[in-house]
């Protein structure tokens, strides 16, 4: 039975036993022989490169062995899946995703400010929204701790499938999740004299409030930096994080929905020196100069939907089905996610409503698979269909973008985790 | 089920009468004369079961089991013979506040591993007095799962009306907890990511040195592996944590309520943990009532968790569902003295151990069998003594009773 | 309320208005060069559909055809032509429209709709031609539906037909599912009464004048309590009844109140337990917005997808589709593509956007199909109609055009100011449109040939060049827009 095939520049992968990917779930089939698997006859969209029309894609030990056309020599042995009328893509990758635990276990409200805790901690195999979203293609998520913090903690990025969080991990503690807004403020109260009889008197209580506990934050972290040069490492494990993004080590992801948010999301950036992408981004269509000036990334939370997520409204943002298009008429760096909207669609569906919206196909396919890939720093292994990349990809019933279309079988790893219907 | 609960009635009834007619034993004291008990099939461990044979016990601990007893031993002491019945060594309950929730949950502070379960105990409390009727001996007596680090829990045995319970060993085991109730709203931690996170800090912390106090104590004992730990998880996350901490930690995990272990039997294996499992009842799914038995097979070692009416009940259905009889007998007994150290006193009736043991109609494992007795420290709490003058009506069933044999 | 009641009798023939022209007068128009999918008959590749006064006057492929000199000429030429679509069962474009009182059957939609709720322009956008609108599903007895075009200033000029029948619903409010059945049941109980009284005094009118202690020159002028009537006639069955059954819970009740009346009924989710007992119906029921859901097992967790209209295809019941108000069910592609996705046929899923309502609304005489002699009610589309990048170019009704997206306003302003804004102008502060902004067509900017393709990270790579012809009707296809 093929094992998945862990790279090793993970240290921390190979550290663990080998995982047996046994049948856990009744979704995953059981696993084909050894030997190479060559997929024939489909329209091939490789990401980064162009399409191919009747294309081969061979899969061995959890890799791609072999892409190209018709003509692409198979090997002996291998066993062949015909695909006629099929189209295979890399799996999708979206770099916002909620999963069920998200607002209990994944919001810590002791405190606003832990930049320490890890979504990581909080992951199911078989977290209800996860499988979801794996049997509609997507292979690889980025997770973070919920937006009701103001600084929340270390997302990380896993693959849909694995008997434990561990053996998903692609990246672990890869990103600061930071929430502005009104929503980390919602639920705190004003201390006005009167009797605190909970955890929730405290700042902050407004959007100022908020600003001003991330700027303070990461003031005092820079300034622990400055101070202690050469001294041994503070003992605050969330200080050490802080100093990490302001090094450049980490990147942060501020979810900012309004075109205020926006902007102070690039301006705390700029103020202390530090690499953010924005996540959510409603209002993307409003500061399209300060983005482009900005070179971030925009991580554009369910596009196809009219009502935002959280305080959203409340904050001022309004959604523009136009905004993708926007984003990559000027340029400017994105993906697309689903991000933290409860209306958001399936990912491959958000893709789909992007073309609508303008976006040509490859645009739209792009920004839910090899774009995250390169935002989250696992291009290398995913992402796109390449020879050496894990074998990630999703074999759909027609085209992807086509409302009709139906993930048939999706590959992580090489391994079935979906089984033909 | 009638048959029993009219068996407990009938104990609870003839407990008057028990005290009056084992008027030799002094309310909580052990009785001078050694005790010759007799018994049809006498579960001594486990995988240890004698027919027709007989203990001896002497200052209420097993002196001698079987053909080891001495002539001059036998000759010199009380018979206690039940007949054609059944005696099984004593329950024992593991890990549980026995309903003190309120003073075994410290409320303020959610992590106070120094405080001490021994200091609530009360050696008067009703459910502690009523375990013996639902043949529990020794409980482990255990901080609240409310609180991340509890603190540390205690063995006590339950004792008569007339004589109250006592504790046996004052510190035992720490209590942890990942547990949804662990997580307050109203105070840190209230995410599961925070739970993990503060106990991870305070193990580093202890790890590290740099901690001092009552609370590095116990800390440090953990990690050198001379203090047992448990910990509440029921959900995969949870339970994964606390499998994390334990290898990243060093110490062997126990873990309580265990609801889906099904899908961690490897890593359980693998660091050889011990669950302690919800009760199972009729109405939960297939899946969680196969539990037990999956885990036999596996060999992950488990036992019930209280309350204590629930033991029986648990056992049985695991039973019904794929659990061999032995499995589960030695969860309801070994197991939680092993996982806690206590082999040595409670669990079985072993040389050494306290003579806690509990005499049934016929099998254990049949809701149907009636209770006789339930005696600890040689001392009969429930049920009648037999070999008096005065007869009853449970010395009556006992002859009648058909002898069932466990297996 | 006598104005009301008035405008009720005006409204209750339930004949369909004739084509009043309500724009500019264009008696004569030819759409051509476009495939036309008629829906009853086969599919045009290059065809040429002529209406006069309202109507269709001739389908055929071109050059079969004179498209008559004075004709006013629709270049349909690489596009898609196709009937509006029926939505059969809508809550839409009514200012409030679940009644405090749970038992109005005496309301109309008449009074709750408003011409100008953006609903009906965003339905006209999406190609609707035909909207038959009632009370919500938070009501017992909603009061009388009516059949609407979303286009006109009054709702008098926006009716296509009144009095289409009383809204009910066995949705399980306060009081639980069974309260709602008593409910129901003690009105229905309560309008035999009222019925069986009001013959059993006509039956004493008539027996005395025939005694002649009534005057013979005399009629009968009682009514039925107006408020009263609209159950009345439930129960004889003279007005259908459209019952909204939630889930597989309230199908036995329905079954049961289908017995007594003339019920159309519009299903919930959740239906998957009752497929059989539905079948027994024996007529075509309406599918609610939300056509998929999850049911999670109960002993292994794990979670199945179902569709609905595939449910009831696979089961031979016919059913009719609708559209949603908002999110993705109010794109009929969408509500297209799903029913596709799930393997129902694509005929299937067209006719029962068109035809299949019509046909339930008593109206197939005249719409739901491009057939000669009915109305002209279609819409011209960029492309194919179950594809995501297929806009309504041209919407006509009965024979008037009605919307051409190059004239659409709204669409200009969300998408053209915006995409200028793209073009590097300063930022600067707009007054905040209309909330609803979906439906947005290819900016002007044509991000998909100007720019490189990437453009994410601008690493150089060969720009891949997109694929308009097999997926997508194009909006990249030179649209211009």
């Amino acid at each position: 039975m093929p094992r998945p095939h862990f790279a090793p520049t993970l240290s921390l992968m190979a550290l663990l036993a080998t995982a047996s990917l046994a049948a856990q779930t009744e979704t995953r089939a059981p696993a084909k022989a050894d030997g190479p698997i060559a997929f024939t006859h489909a329209r091939l969209l490789p990401g980064g490169a162009a399409a191919i029309a009747d294309g081969v894609l061979v899969v061995h030990n959890g890799r791609i062995a072999a892409i190209g056309g018709a003509d692409t020599p198979i090997p002996e042995g291998a066993s062949v899946v015909d695909c006629r009328g099929k189209t295979i893509t890399p799996g999708l990758i979206d770099a916002s995703f909620r999963t069920a635990a998200n607002v209990a276990d994944a919001n810590e409200q002791g405190s606003e400010i832990t930049p320490q805790l890890r979504a990581l901690d909080t992951l199911d195999p078989e977290d209800k929204l996860l499988l979801r979203a794996r049997a509609a293609g997507v292979t690889a998520v980025h997770v973070m701790p919920g937006t009701r913090s103001v600084i929340g903690g270390l997302g990380c990025v896993v693959k849909t499938a694995g008997s434990e969080p561990r053996t998903m991990l692609l990246k672990e503690d890869a990103t600061l999740h930071i929430t502005l807004g009104a929503e980390p403020s919602m639920g705190n109260r004003a201390i006005r004299g009167g009797e605190v009889d909970s955890i929730y008197y405290r700042r902050p209580t407004t959007r100022m409030g908020v600003v001003w506990e991330v700027r303070r934050s990461f003031f005092d972290a820079k300034q622990a930096l400055e101070t202690v040069a050469g001294a041994p490492q503070p003992a605050d494990p969330g200080t050490v994080v802080l100093q990490k993004v302001l090094q450049g080590q980490l990147t942060a992801v501020t979810t900012a929905r309004s075109e205020q948010d926006l902007r102070t999301a690039l301006r705390i950036a700029d103020e202390f020196g530090y690499k953010t992408v924005l996540d959510e981004a409603q209002d993307a269509h409003l500061v399209l100069d300060e983005l482009a000036a900005a070179k971030t990334t925009v991580l554009l939370g369910a596009p196809s939907a009219s009502l935002v997520a959280g305080t959203g409204a409340q904050d001022g943002a309004e959604p523009r089905s136009a905004t993708v298009a926007q984003l990559a008429a000027r340029g400017i760096p994105f993906v697309i996610t689903t991000g933290t909207n409860l209306q958001a669609l399936d990912l491959v569906r958000e893709a789909m409503f992007a073309t609508r919206n303008g976006l040509s196909p490859a645009q739209a396919l792009d920004a839910v698979t090899l774009e995250p890939a390169k935002l989250l720093g696992i291009a290398d292994r995913t992402g796109s269909l390449q020879k050496g990349k894990d074998a990630d990809f999703v074999v759909w019933s027609t085209d992807p973008l086509d409302p009709a279309a139906v993930a048939e079988s999706v590959h992580i790893d090489g391994i079935s985790v979906l089984a033909p219907r | 089920m009638n048959r029993c609960s009219a068996a407990a009635l009938r104990g609870s009834l003839l407990l008057a009468l028990a005290s009056l007619a084992a008027a030799t034993a002094a309310p909580g004291q052990t009785p001078a004369q050694d005790l010759l008990v007799r018994c049809q099939t006498m579960v001594i461990a486990p995988d240890t079961v004698l027919q027709g044979s007989a203990l001896l016990v002497r200052q209420g601990k097993i002196a001698y089991v079987g053909d080891e007893i001495p002539a001059e031993a036998k000759a010199g002491a009380k018979l206690v013979d039940y007949g054609s019945a059944v005696l099984v060594p004593g329950f024992v309950l593991p890990p549980t506040t026995l309903g003190r929730e309120r003073d075994l949950a410290e409320g303020a502070l959610p992590f106070t591993p120094d405080l001490r379960a021994v200091e609530a105990f009360d050696p008067w409390q009703e459910e502690l007095l009523r375990l013996p009727q639902h043949g529990v001996t020794s409980v482990l007596l255990s901080p609240s799962p409310r609180n991340l680090a509890g603190g540390l829990g205690a063995l006590v045995k339950p004792g008569s009306e007339t004589g109250g319970g006592r504790v046996v060993t004052p510190e035992l085991q720490l209590a942890l907890s990942l547990a949804q109730v662990a997580r307050n709203p109203e105070r840190e931690p209230t995410s599961l990511m925070g739970a993990i996170d503060a106990l991870r800090t305070a193990l580093q912390k202890a790890k590290s040195g740099l901690a001092s106090g009552p609370d590095a104590l116990i800390l440090r004992g953990v990690l050198e592996g001379s203090r047992k730990v448990t910990v509440a998880a029921d959900t995969y996350p949870e339970l994964l944590g606390a499998l994390d901490l334990a290898r990243e930690f060093g110490f062997q995990p126990v873990l309580l309520g265990a609801t889906e272990a099904h899908k961690l039997v490897p890593r359980l294996l693998e660091q050889k943990a011990t669950l302690v499992l919800n009760p199972l009842r009729f109405d939960q799914p297939e899946r969680q009532l196969q539990l037990p038995s999956l885990l036999a097979e596996a060999g992950v070692p488990f036992c019930f968790g209280g309350p204590a009416e629930s033991l029986r009940l648990s056992a049985v259905l695991a039973v019904k569902h794929g659990l061999d009889r032995r499995t589960a007998l030695t969860a309801l007994t070994r197991t939680p003295a092993q996982t806690f150290d206590q082999a040595a006193l409670v669990g079985s009736l072993r040389q050494g151990c306290g003579a806690d043991f509990v005499v049934f109609g016929g099998d254990p494992l049949d809701l149907g069998s009636p209770h006789l007795a339930t005696w600890i420290d040689g001392v009969c709490l429930l049920g009648t003594v037999p070999g008096n003058a005065r007869k009853s009506k449970t010395e009556d069933a006992a002859a009648v009773a058909p002898a069932a044999g466990v297996r | 309320m006598i104005a009301m009641s008035l405008r009720n009798f005006l409204l209750g023939a339930a004949a369909v208005v004739a084509a009043a022209a309500t724009g500019s007068a264009q008696d004569l128009l030819a759409v051509k060069g476009g495939k036309i999918v008629p829906i009853q008959g086969p599919v045009i590749d290059d065809g040429v559909l002529l209406i006069e006064n309202g109507r269709i006057t001739k389908i055929a492929k071109a050059g079969e055809v004179e498209i008559p000199w004075a004709a006013k000429v629709i270049d349909a030429s690489g596009k898609w032509v196709l009937p509006t679509w029926v939505v059969a069962h809508s809550q839409g474009g009514q200012r409030g429209f679940n009644e405090n009182m749970q038992n109005v059957p005496w309301l109309s939609v008449a009074d709750a709709i408003d011409p100008s709720a953006i609903y009906f322009e965003d339905m006209l956008r999406a190609g609707v031609g035909t909207i038959h609108v009632l009370a919500g599903n938070q009501t017992l007895l909603g009061g009388f539906g009516m059949v609407v075009r979303p286009y006109g200033r009054t709702v008098e000029d926006m009716t296509v037909a009144g009095n289409t029948g009383i809204k009910m619903s066995l949705f399980a409010g306060g009081g639980g599912r069974l309260q709602q059945i008593r409910r129901l049941r003690r009105a229905l109980t309560d309008a035999r009464e009222v019925l069986a009284d009001f013959e059993r005094r006509k039956a004493e009118f008539d027996k005395e004048k025939a005694a002649g202690a009534i005057p013979a020159d005399k009629t009968w002028t009682e009514e039925i309590d107006r408020t009263k009537k609209g159950v009345v006639d439930l129960i004889q069955k003279k007005t259908k009844g459209w019952l909204f059954v939630p889930s597989f819970a309230e199908v036995d009740e329905a079954l049961r109140l289908a017995q007594e009346l003339d019920l159309v009924c519009v299903l919930g989710n959740n239906i998957d337990e009752s497929i059989a007992a539905i079948a027994r119906l024996g007529k075509p029921v309406v599918l609610d917005e939300n056509l998929e859901y999850f049911e999670t097992n109960e002993e292994t967790q794990k979670e199945t997808k179902y569709c609905t209209a595939k449910l009831l295809a696979d089961a031979g019941v016919p059913f009719v589709l609708t559209i949603g108000q908002a999110g993705p069910t109010s794109n009929a592609w969408w509500q297209l593509g799903t029913c596709v996705r799930n393997g129902v046929s694509r005929e299937q899923a067209l006719e029962a956007l068109t035809l299949g309502p019509a046909k339930l609304l008593g109206l197939d005489a005249q719409i739901g199909s491009l057939t000669e002699g009915k109305l002209a009610n279609l819409q011209i589309l960029t492309g194919d109609p179950l594809q995501a990048t297929s806009w309504v170019e041209t919407v006509v009704l009965e024979g008037q055009i009605t919307y051409e997206r190059s004239k659409d306003a709204r669409l200009q302003y969300l998408f053209g100011a915006a995409a200028e804004k793209a073009k590097a102008t300063p930022a600067k502060d707009e007054p905040k449109p209309a909330p609803k902004a979906e439906e947005t067509p290819a900016g002007d900017g044509n991000p998909t040939e100007a720019k490189p393709a990437e453009g994410t990270a601008g690493e150089g790579k060969p720009a891949e060049t997109p694929k308009p012809a097999p997926q997508n009707g194009g909006t990249a296809a030179g649209e211009g827009r």
